[in-house]
């Protein structure tokens, strides 16, 4: 019984896993076009949690509700390039990395003042009645998350191999001037990077919160893991995301069974760490040559 | 096609470009010649945007483009191979060459049947880029990349062509290589303006050549008439 359980605790983990790559993804976008990222990405996708969650109040059905959601993201995702990351970026400073925190903590407040203090439910027409498959009970909810979190992964990695404007989005990330010359506008580009960015949050929020419920403070659980990822992953890798993703949420889901619910936040962390000094790049992450 | 009128630039307090004057007629190579650090690469991204210039004015094909964006003005038509080549590493040599046409291909769909006509013309050209398509830019040797670069700006159909220093770091032989491909775009009909060390072969395929000193333009005149000027031949043909 002893290996079911082992299994039951790794598979679930790695589905909540997979919602931390998807954020992890998130940072990726943007950091390939304009080596910023979002601080306050948690909170975006709280907030576009919430927003999904007051469209099915007002009755609009589940298959509207999606595209809502990532409508929504995207906008919040340009909001903070255009408030938080475009002016520091222009004068070469480091700003945005407060300003994109004062967004995030702006977005926790409202999100406390327009939808309260408490976690709420998020319905689903989707069933969380388990079905078995090989002893391990996994629930059609928790294959809507993978399935949700590599389609969303799968369509933007199609888009950037295949259309001419994912190669411009590819050509900045490699170099942004030379990308100028050829008539890309880099500002354009990064805009770009930040809505898909956001987009992806929202997805992140509709996916997991079925799950864990809808709150103010689902933002910083989610944020620290999701940064795990992809440090330890690295910035430039999509599939590494997704194997680092599986990995830490099989290894927060066993120690928390294990050792108590209390440790949940350790394995990421140790990680996080571990990572840091051995490998600053990220597992699957190029080591970045700079010439002098 | 190009004209460049008392134009000034520089990076922070530093004034680089203290009022550079020059012309380029459509259909004509000129050479931009000069010592290292005369400011001849200034000058060539004061023009294209990469550098905003303080003062002056850079026209067009007639319209006033100083002060826009490199991607606005590379919409324009103008299409810039800049020094040290700056091809994207990561993607491959097709890649590359699509991009080069960006400004007037589809985004999403159907810009690759679009492109195909010139994307044979550039393989065409260079048949070692054909060969190494679908190889990524960053793995090719340095003449090649050097081809890709001129590659990309001419997927561009570019007014007017700025090649900065094309024979920088490359082998006597691959160097003969790059200058043979200038006479060949020559023959065709391009407008270029050509910034080169090798002030000699530089000389050899251009209309008109300017000599540039300490941020302006020195001397000016036909190859034949700069051969005359002793100081030239003396500073940069000796």
């Amino acid at each position: 019984m002893e290996s079911i359980i082992i299994a039951q605790m790794a598979v679930s983990g790695a589905f909540m896993g997979l919602v931390y790559a998807l954020i992890a993804y998130g940072f990726q976008l943007t950091y390939a076009t304009s080596k910023s990222i979002n601080f306050g990405q948690g909170e975006l996708v709280m907030v576009s949690a919430f927003f999904s969650l007051t469209l099915i109040t007002v009755g609009l059905p589940y298959w509207l509700v999606v595209p809502g959601g990532l409508f929504f993201g995207a906008i919040l995702g340009l909001f903070v390039e255009r408030a938080g990351v475009r002016l520091a970026l222009e004068q070469k400073s480091e700003g945005w990395i407060l300003l994109t925190i004062i967004i995030g903590l702006f977005g926790f407040s409202a999100a406390e003042n327009i939808w309260g203090r408490d976690d709420r439910p998020f319905p689903t027409p989707i069933s969380s009645d388990s079905i078995q498959v090989f002893g391990v009970s996994i629930t059609p909810l928790e294959i809507s998350v993978a399935i949700g979190v590599l389609a969303v992964m799968g369509l933007i990695e199609l888009f950037k191999r295949k259309t001419l404007l994912g190669k411009a989005f590819e050509a900045v990330s490699a170099d942004r001037d030379a990308a100028e010359l050829m008539g890309v506008s880099a500002t354009r580009t990064i805009m770009l990077s930040y809505g898909l960015s956001g987009m992806v949050a929202a997805m992140a929020g509709i996916l997991v919160s079925p799950i864990t419920t809808v709150g103010p403070t689902m933002a910083s659980a989610l944020i620290l893991k999701a940064f795990s990822v992809a440090v330890v992953a690295g910035l430039d890798s999509g599939f590494g995301v997704v194997l680092i993703g599986l990995f830490l949420g099989a290894l927060e889901s066993l120690a928390s069974f294990y050792i108590g619910s209390g440790w949940r936040e350790a394995p990421g962390l140790i990680l996080l760490i571990l990572a840091l000094a051995v490998r600053p790049n990220g597992v699957f992450g190029k080591a970045s040559i700079r010439k002098v | 096609m190009l004209v460049v009128e008392n134009l000034h630039a520089g990076y922070g307090t530093s004034e680089v470009l203290v009022g550079t004057s020059l012309e380029v007629k459509q259909g004509t190579v000129v050479a931009l010649i000069g010592a290292n650090g005369a400011g001849k690469t200034t000058t060539m991204r004061a023009i294209s945007g990469m550098l905003k210039p303080t003062k002056g004015r850079v026209l067009l094909d007639g319209k006033p483009v100083q002060g826009q964006d490199a991607s606005r003005i590379a919409r324009l038509g103008l299409a810039h191979a800049p020094e040290g080549r700056k091809v994207f590493g990561p993607l491959s040599v097709e890649d590359n060459l699509l991009l080069g046409a960006y400004s007037r291909l589809p985004l999403f769909f159907g810009f690759r049947s679009k492109a195909a006509h010139e994307l044979e013309r550039v393989y065409d050209l260079f048949p070692r880029l054909r060969e190494r398509r679908q190889q990524a830019a960053g793995t090719l040797s340095g003449g090649e990349q050097q081809m890709l670069a001129i590659g990309r700006a001419l997927m561009a159909k570019p007014k007017v062509m700025l090649l900065d220093e094309p024979s920088m770091g490359l082998a006597p032989v691959i160097v003969q290589e790059v200058f043979n491909t200038i006479r060949r775009l020559k023959e065709a009909g391009i407008t270029l303006l050509l910034v080169e060390q090798f002030a000699k072969s530089a000389l050899e395929v251009a209309d008109y050549a300017y000599v540039m000193e300490r941020g302006c333009i020195a001397v000016e005149g036909s190859p034949a008439e700069l051969h005359k000027n002793e100081r030239v031949l003396a500073a940069y043909l000796g």
